[in-house]
């Protein structure tokens, strides 16, 4: 074991905090997202031996505690994976034509898309419209745009067509679209 | 009408599968000639895009419990 590298007597005070805050907007739990800071570091302890210092220990830390939010999903998407509806909450965001209904289309939202965005009340916002997807469409986004897997391993892990995948993503798409227009855009 | 022309449905789902460089050469001319001339499938491309990439550094200041924290500790002790 490469004593000098590794700290785990540290871990907790030094990474704790750090991992969770990580974890809670992308599980939504808080149970849920202490028990995988918890398996994180018992993950981490059985394989210090194999931990060469090509990363930081934080870095390889967050490495592992990744595994375990795709895991979640994973395991979760046996649960919740279902037919895709007909009828989804995001059809009447367009009419017969299937074009904008005045209500629903996108509004200016009159800031610089290309400045740097501190703003704690776009998370907190982005996080509620979020929970409020279905399920399956939550773990899509969370896979895709939270932790960067491409399409074809998402559709694996979910056990999920391509198809399906960009039915969800674009339905997705179109319900936080709003939801950020009306709850943080018009705060 | 012509297999040209794409609803705003159409168009805004074209925009995700584009993000991923998955469009067929139809679905390219479709989108862009779609996007030429509908300014709200514009904004919504640049939105969709911008809180999308946003999402990525999703971070919510928590902090654990001090007795979560004893809890761990004891956990990885007992190893």
């Amino acid at each position: 074991m490469n004593q000098t590298l590794l700290n785990p007597d540290k871990w907790v005070d030094r990474y704790a905090d750090a991992l969770y805050s990580y974890t809670l907007p992308r599980v939504n739990d808080a149970a849920l997202a202490e028990d995988l800071v918890q398996e994180t570091f018992l993950s981490a302890w059985k394989a210090r031996e194999g931990f060469k210092g090509e990363a930081s220990e934080k870095s390889w830390l967050f490495t592992i505690l990744k595994n375990k939010i795709i895991d979640h999903y994973r395991k979760k998407a046996k649960d919740i994976v279902q037919p895709l509806a007909d009828k989804d909450p995001s059809d009447r965001f367009f009419d017969e034509a299937e074009h904008w209904t005045p209500d629903d289309k996108p509004g200016d939202w009159g800031i610089d898309y290309s400045a740097a965005l501190d703003n704690k009340d776009f998370y907190r916002v982005l996080e509620a419209c979020k929970n409020k997807l279905q399920q399956i469409q939550q773990s899509v986004f969370v896979m895709k745009y939270m932790e960067d897997l491409d399409a074809a391993e998402i559709c694996k892990a979910l056990g999920i067509t391509a198809s399906n995948y960009w039915v969800l993503i674009h339905r997705a798409k179109l319900q936080l679209r709003t939801c950020l227009e009306k709850n943080w855009i018009n705060l | 009408m012509n297999f040209l022309n794409i609803s705003c449905k159409k168009a805004t789902y074209l925009v995700s599968k584009k993000e991923a460089n998955k469009l067929s050469w139809l679905e390219k001319l479709q989108l862009r000639g779609h996007l030429a001339i509908c300014s709200l499938c514009r904004k919504f491309e640049i939105q969709s895009k911008w809180f999308s990439e946003h999402a990525h550094h999703a971070h919510i200041d928590a902090i654990l419990s001090p007795e979560s924290k004893e809890k761990m500790q004891s956990v990885l002790k007992d190893q």
